[in-house]
């Protein structure tokens, strides 16, 4: 609705909830929005239990048809901040930070409930509150009469504060989407749906799992698969550290981001070879193989490659301030032109550069033992013998060690010649030149022809 | 090596004559639906063309597409060709069925031999597209799961892998290479163990259909909306253990034709996760007559023949209908 305007140089250029309900939705997979609840439950642990022992924590999903729903027994959110900022639509400048957080857009748990369904309840209970709504998106989109156009506030159903001795089993959060849209609805009934829900939720929090965070889908139990790196006396990943303090990304004092990148080898599959970067814990790319990250000749670096299949690289972004982190709102990126990565971004092809040597090596090493060239293979038996092991108990350096290739001996350089012919006549050359094989047929007659041909 | 039609007789093997029996039978039921030749057959011929063969005498269709990738043999394929109505399409599947004009009722039989891997996924998902009500979809591979694998492959695991080699590990590390995200997360190796590869590998196929159907029902009304019921889920073996699976679809509005085709009535219709295992017994001529003249029976307790277990006898009753028999002759 146009704002009655009194003054004739003033331009409307408020939201509407429009926007938010049917647009905003737009830009993020439904795998995704799902998640974005997944990951408020996980603030809510780092909240609880700063330390990072997530044990005996759990955060319980469930979907169907008809209905999607979202249990944790995280902490809860207290009144104050449901009241004044956990509701509203982006992130107020003075909401207080949660230290290390996965949320901090303000827009993931709004957005999720406006693409999931048309009904929304949450329950929460703290040590010290507890309150529930229940939402009707349609009721609430319908409160804009001209004289109300501001009325973007919800409401408490219920609401209590300053509990004496709440039991520890009621804290938590539950939240319930009904009225599901029908492609949602549809979608929550296939099980390839689930799956996928399953694997993203699963890689996404691999380090909250590890840490203890128990999580369900539909009641069957998550697993993770904790990253590893081979490692052994002559293979040795590489591992960087680093810090930007605040003041030199936005000019203003604050905390700092921590950077640790690691670099090596881990088990050979060509889908899941690449880099891995992870804000604040949560995965935000997986197996990335383009020039996001290091790959590909932006970079000066070669595309990635099947030879590369065994590369592995992590970059874990860590800050107090979500917001210095190189995220984008859906968490399925990385803002590549945040300043902290396009600095880390340099140190991540530095740091895989000489692993992309060795892995460049391994495989023209194969092809030499293959074609005879070479008798043994040094590089494929330092693969062989290292052993995969996690993150946490690594032997690192700085510099990724591997073994290096034969030197090459000191013979003509040769060049190998390619043709095809019809089978008849090649078999027929075999027999006239009296070999076994094709390679000795097609040596032969390049020998004849030399012997005869060449010029003295 | 020689192409497996060149290993194998494909008209001889038993079990899979009989499943091309009841598989016809049960396509005599389409006739709800539209009359049965007026029906397309695509299929995977090979030199042999049994399935063609049968579907033309026995039903009558005559818009019959053969499906051959190895275009080399071209030659030898058009040979073989038994009636004129069949065509001849020597490109891969995933090349064919994205071209076929699919608003004619059609029986797509995916007959492959080799594992399920994301081609044949493809394949279906290409089928589930755009075939129209009342047409149907069969996939057949094979879900023979890895035997212990030799040293070198075992090393090979563990220079891959940085893993002691385990073998239900490996043939669930197999199975991801060539399935990618299709399986579920929280399966484990020793579930693929016995008749598990088969077990799953319908879970796969029958979700990635209905990944498939959902996403092409999106924007259609609700009577308009393809759905499908899975008729067949065949498990047999003539050497290696083959899955066959098929699906008929149609309207939400024509449940009532399918309704009326009365699938159920047919013992070896099988609509969920149980399958029906085609085990064929070993018989001579002389034994088979013998027994065809006490058959058929209620309870075969009470058909006999002397020598021959009762269990064998027990399956013979269920499929004499369908038994092939293969006798030697000489053409002149």
């Amino acid at each position: 609705m146009p704002m009655p305007t009194q003054d004739p140089k003033r331009i409307n250029a408020s939201p509407t909830k429009e926007f938010f309900i049917y647009m905003l939705t737009r830009d993020i997979p439904l795998t995704r929005a799902t998640l974005d609840l997944v990951d408020n439950s996980v603030d809510g642990a780092r909240r609880m239990r700063p330390n990072g022992d997530f044990n005996g924590l759990w955060v319980r999903v469930e979907l169907d048809r008809d209905h999607f729903k979202i249990a944790d027994n995280c902490g809860g959110i207290p009144v104050d901040i449901a009241r004044n900022y956990a509701f509203r639509f982006g992130r107020p400048k003075d909401a207080p930070l949660t230290p290390g957080s996965v949320g901090q857009f303000g827009v993931g748990m709004k957005r999720t409930f406006f693409k999931l369904g048309r009904h929304f309840a949450v329950y929460s209970t703290t040590s010290t509150s507890r309150f529930d709504m229940d939402i009707d998106v349609e009721q609430w989109k319908s409160i804009d009469h001209p004289e109300k156009a501001d009325e973007w506030h919800f409401e408490f159903r219920n609401v209590e504060e300053n509990l004496p001795g709440v039991s520890p089993d009621e804290i938590g959060t539950r939240i319930e989407i009904t009225q599901l849209y029908d492609t949602v609805s549809e979608s929550f009934g296939l099980e390839n749906f689930l799956t996928r829900l399953k694997q993203e939720i699963s890689l996404a929090h691999t380090l909250s799992m590890d840490r203890g965070l128990a999580i369900t889908v539909n009641t069957i139990p998550l697993r993770h698969e904790p990253a590893r790196l081979f490692v052994s006396d002559r293979l040795i990943p590489a591992f960087v550290e680093k810090t930007y303090e605040r003041e030199n990304l936005v000019g203003q004092p604050g905390a700092p981001v921590k950077v640790k990148l690691f670099a090596g080898v881990a088990e050979r599959s060509l889908h899941d070879g690449g880099w891995y970067v992870f804000c604040n814990g949560r995965l935000v790319i997986r197996a990335d193989q383009t020039s996001t990250t290091i790959w590909g000749p932006v970079h000066d670096m070669r595309q990635y490659h099947p030879d590369f299949a065994y590369f592995r690289g992590y970059a874990y972004f860590d800050s107090d301030d979500a917001s210095l982190l190189p995220w984008t709102t859906t968490k399925t990126g990385v803002d590549v032109d945040s300043p902290v990565y396009k600095s880390v971004q340099q140190e991540m092809i530095e740091l895989s550069k000489p692993v992309l040597t060795f892995l460049s090596n391994l495989a023209k090493e194969k092809t030499a033992f293959e074609n005879g060239d070479s008798t043994d293979r040094p590089l494929e038996q330092a693969i062989q013998s290292a052993e995969a092991k996690r993150m946490d108990v690594l032997t690192v350096t700085p510099t990724f060690v591997a073994p290096q290739p034969r030197p090459v001996p000191a013979e003509p350089k040769m060049q190998k010649i390619q043709y095809s012919k019809p089978i008849v006549e090649v078999e027929k050359a075999m027999q006239l030149l009296k070999v076994r094989t094709f390679t000795a047929v097609g040596e032969k007659t390049f020998e004849y022809f030399m012997k005869y041909e060449e010029e003295e | 090596m020689a192409d497996s039609y060149r290993q194998i007789n494909y008209s001889l093997r038993p079990a899979k004559a009989v499943e091309r029996k009841m598989i016809c039978e049960a396509f005599c039921r389409l006739y709800p639906f539209g009359k049965i030749e007026t029906y397309r057959y695509v299929g995977f011929g090979s030199i042999y063309f049994s399935d063609f063969q049968l579907f033309h005498r026995i039903l009558g269709m005559n818009d019959m597409l053969s499906i051959e990738k190895d275009a080399y043999a071209r030659e030898c394929f058009e040979f073989n060709k038994p009636y004129k109505c069949v065509r001849l399409d020597c490109r891969p599947a995933s090349l064919v069925l994205p071209e076929l004009d699919w608003h004619v009722k059609t029986i797509v039989w995916l007959d492959y031999n080799s594992k399920l891997d994301e081609t044949v996924l493809s394949d279906i998902g290409s089928v589930c597209a755009r075939a129209c009500s009342g047409s149907m979809l069969l996939v057949t591979f094979n879900v023979h799961v890895e035997r212990d694998p030799d040293e070198t492959t075992r090393q090979e695991y563990t220079a891959e892998t940085g893993l002691p080699f385990n073998l239900d590990n490996y043939r669930l590390r197999e199975l991801r290479k060539r399935l990618g995200d299709g399986l579920p997360l929280e399966m484990r190796g020793n579930e693929l163990r016995g008749k598990g590869l088969a077990i799953i590998s319908r879970k796969v196929v029958n979700n990635r259909v209905e990944e498939a159907l959902s996403a092409r029902n999106s924007a259609v009304p609700f009577e308009k909306k393809l759905v499908h019921r899975q008729i067949f889920n065949f498990h047999y073996s003539d050497g290696a253990p083959m899955l066959t699976v098929g699906w008929i679809f149609f309207e939400a509005g024509e449940q009532y034709k399918f309704d009326a085709c009365s699938f159920n009535e047919l013992n070896f219709v099988r609509f969920g996760e149980e399958a029906y295992a085609i085990e064929v017994p070993c018989l001579t001529m002389k034994e088979m007559r013998h027994l065809n003249a006490q058959l058929p029976q209620g309870g075969v307790a009470a058909v006999t023949l002397p020598g021959v277990p009762p269990s064998d006898i027990e399956r013979y009753a269920e499929l004499y209908r369908y038994f092939p028999t293969f006798a030697e002759a000489i053409f002149t």
